[in-house]
């Protein structure tokens, strides 16, 4: 039934099965496949294998893949399984120190450790006796591996990092994936959905979703998936840029399903079509605060920073406009153009990029400084070295033709 | 047979303690503590083209002289490969001994204020672990983006911009042998484009040379155009003259064209501030403000937001407003 279909997240309904069918990380792979490997020969000092990665990389898909390939069963507990000792003793206990009656192995699964709490009584000391004392093999996930928390769990797993999926591989699930579903897509849209996954494959998924729901709908305008999404996010912003402040300003964004770091683009985007002289610079002087302290959530760990991110955001921003900016013009507000662009940008300058990236190494610099003096090194360069940095012909090419471009310009002064 | 670079930033490098230009108190302590064979894990942090690779290398040839290769790692942290791929190289490095008499290794870790924050605590263990078989060395431009646990493990050197007179011994030292022929003007024009950055220097002699043997302030002023960001002046005219979206549309193609970086950007835009038609004292406060968002950059920030902040700001200028 295809109603039925519909209530399946895309991504549940097309995870892969089997190992094979997992893309992009086949250095893991090889990981997992040792350690199950020689688990069952016993002889591993480390008796867990920890797979620790961004959100929608594949994590879970792998423990369950491997199970499925290797006929095992899955024993999958969770962070309050960890914390509730009686419980955990009573389920885990006689599954780990005998054998199971059926034929088939076990796999146990920690998945998400991140939500585990050292302070709380037999919770990762618990995961940690399990590890010493197992028998079956042991997969745990993780987001953020370096957390404190985790210094004695780091030494006694194997570390697997899962890195976010590669843009090329997104979008060639994501196009497997709706002639799977026997639909059709702009080229334009996926490749969109799949730069703004960063790699997130479930997010790529979920954002593929609501477009194909609405072309049920036949809704086919090249921007609508954007604005389904968004569709809170209008109004979040209207909120802050439009209307009088009020006390429920600071809590605009709560509800809107993007994270600060996407509505930061969003004002940036959409400030100046509001805001005009000094309150524009009000309004840039607020969101830039909000950066900073975004900056330093990002280097401090210090989540506590958010409060004043969202408050730079939201009051910070809504405060900057002055009695001649409140309007009742209706104003059309744009999804953020800029990381497109940036993106776009990087395609067009991979070259350059890449010759500057050997040319640092040859000569004990950075990247940024041979970017930035790359017409100067073009002069310099010589056969010798090129061959020295195994440029390839395009390569060498472009740069000839970078320097010919330069010599030329001297020419002319 | 020594194979000889045609890059004259290789050719040129200094091989021994004596041969460095400027950093004086650092290369003694750095040879005292190279030859007592008692070396901590050393932080050299500092402006770029200031002599932190150079010295590292000078170290690794001292101790393990002609097998110096063999026992020197140099790893580059802003390559996008990870701290993972860096633990294992560090891993495969440190397996086997070090040839010779001296009991450990030499790792170079570049650009080590490019990693985050849990990267460096991985490597920070990834220290500990290896300190009976290596010894570290790291560099980076700003060592407060260098967490607190590995600089107390370190000795930190704070290398400083190379003053003039040392990067003029630099120049003439290279113009003698390659037979160059050099004004005080070329020199001074040379020096100014440097940043006090040696092989920023070195680069542009060599590149000079390339196209006359006679070099002139002419010809180092194109070739340092060639470097620069262009029409800045104009991203701040739109500025000046409220074009807001107009003027930070232009500074992303700016930015994006080349792939300038925003601290390269802001270098620009406060040399060009002085030379604006607007009152003096509004000078001042867009210096001030540039200053501000050239330290929130280094600190890490959004390049492209800080710098629309800042446009902003010219905007409010344009506008003859005082209060910034």
């Amino acid at each position: 039934m295809p109603e039925e279909n519909k209530t399946i997240p895309l991504f549940e309904k097309h995870r892969p099965k089997k190992v094979s069918q997992v893309k992009g990380q086949d250095l893991a792979i090889e990981k997992i496949h040792f350690y199950l490997d020689n688990f069952e020969k016993g002889d591993l000092k480390k008796k867990a294998i920890l797979l620790h990665g961004p959100a929608g990389t594949g994590k879970t898909t792998l423990a369950y893949a491997f199970a499925n390939d290797k006929n095992h069963e899955i024993f999958e507990l969770n962070a309050s399984d960890l914390r509730n000792r009686t419980k955990l003793d009573e389920i885990l206990k006689p599954s780990t120190l005998q054998k199971s009656l059926f034929k088939k192995g076990k796999i146990i699964l920690v998945d998400e450790v991140d939500g585990v709490t050292s302070t709380e009584y037999g919770g990762m000391s618990e995961l940690i006796n399990l590890i010493e004392t197992t028998k079956f093999p042991i997969i745990i996930t993780c987001n953020d591996i370096w957390q404190n928390k985790f210094s004695s769990l780091r030494s006694k797993c194997e570390l697997v990092q899962i890195k976010e999926l590669p843009y090329l591989i997104v979008v060639e699930i994501l196009k497997e994936i709706i002639k799977l579903e026997d639909k059709f897509v702009s080229e334009n849209i996926i490749k969109e959905i799949a730069a703004k996954s960063r790699g997130d494959l479930r997010a790529a998924l979920n954002d593929l979703q609501s477009i194909l729901h609405l072309e049920d709908r036949e809704i086919l305008e090249e921007q609508v998936h954007l604005r389904e999404k968004s569709q809170s996010i209008f109004e979040a912003i209207k909120e802050v840029l439009k209307l009088r402040t009020n006390e429920k300003t600071t809590e605009a964004f709560e509800n809107v399903e993007l994270d600060l770091d996407q509505i930061i683009l969003w004002l940036e985007e959409n400030i100046p079509s509001e805001y005009r002289g000094e309150d524009l610079a009000k309004a840039f002087q607020a969101l830039s605060k909000a950066d900073v302290f975004k900056g330093r959530i990002y280097r401090q760990q210090y989540w506590h920073f958010l409060t004043y991110e969202n408050f730079f955001l939201t009051a910070g921003i809504a405060t900057a406009k002055g009695p001649k900016s409140l309007q009742q013009r209706f104003t059309k507000y744009n999804p953020p153009k800029r990381i497109l662009k940036i993106w776009m940008a990087n395609q067009r300058n991979a070259k350059k990029k890449a010759i500057a990236g050997k040319f640092a190494e040859l000569t004990h610099t950075s990247k940024n400084r041979a970017i930035r003096d790359f017409s100067i090194l073009t002069l310099i360069t010589t056969e010798k070295e090129m061959k020295e940095m195994q440029l390839d012909e395009e390569q060498v090419t472009y740069m000839q033709e970078k320097k010919q471009e330069l010599l030329s310009e001297l020419k002319a002064k | 047979m020594v194979d000889f670079s045609t890059i004259w930033t290789e050719k040129y490098r200094p091989n021994k303690f004596e041969d460095v230009v400027g950093q004086d108190e650092i290369i003694k302590r750095v040879k005292n503590l190279t030859n007592s064979l008692n070396l901590p894990h050393m932080l050299f942090a500092g402006p770029a083209g200031t002599g932190k690779s150079t010295l590292a290398i000078i170290v690794a040839k001292e101790l393990f002289k002609e097998f110096w290769k063999e026992n020197y790692l140099e790893l580059n942290a802003s390559d996008a490969r990870g701290i993972d791929v860096i633990r294992q190289e560090v891993k495969n490095f440190a397996r086997t001994k070090s040839l010779g008499s001296v009991p450990f290794k030499i790792i170079f870790l570049d650009e080590a204020d490019a990693l985050t924050k849990e990267a460096q605590q991985a490597l920070r263990r990834t220290m500990e672990n290896y300190t009976s078989t290596c010894r570290f060395i790291l560099s980076c431009n700003y060592s407060s983006k260098i967490i607190d646990p590995i600089q107390s493990r370190c000795v930190v050197f704070r290398f400083k911009l190379l003053e003039r007179k040392d990067i003029e011994k630099v120049i003439r030292r290279i113009a003698e042998v390659e037979k160059i022929t050099i004004d005080e003007k070329a020199i001074q024009a040379l020096y100014e484009g440097s940043e006090g950055d040696c092989r920023r220097v070195i680069n542009l002699l060599q590149a000079s040379n390339s196209i006359s043997p006679v070099i002139t302030d002419e010809i180092i002023n194109i070739l340092l155009s060639s470097a620069k960001p262009k029409d800045i002046k104009v991203v701040l005219d739109y500025a000046l003259s409220g074009d807001f979206e107009k003027s930070r549309e232009r500074l992303l193609d700016i930015m994006l064209k080349d792939s300038i970086a925003g601290t390269d950007i802001i270098k620009a835009i406060q040399k060009e501030i002085w030379g604006l038609d607007i009152d003096p004292e509004l000078k001042v406060r867009l210096t001030e403000k540039t200053g501000e968002v050239e330290f929130r950059l280094v600190e890490g920030s959004d390049e492209f937001i800080q710098l629309e902040s800042l446009l902003a700001s010219f905007v409010l200028a344009g506008l003859g407003m005082k209060k910034l």
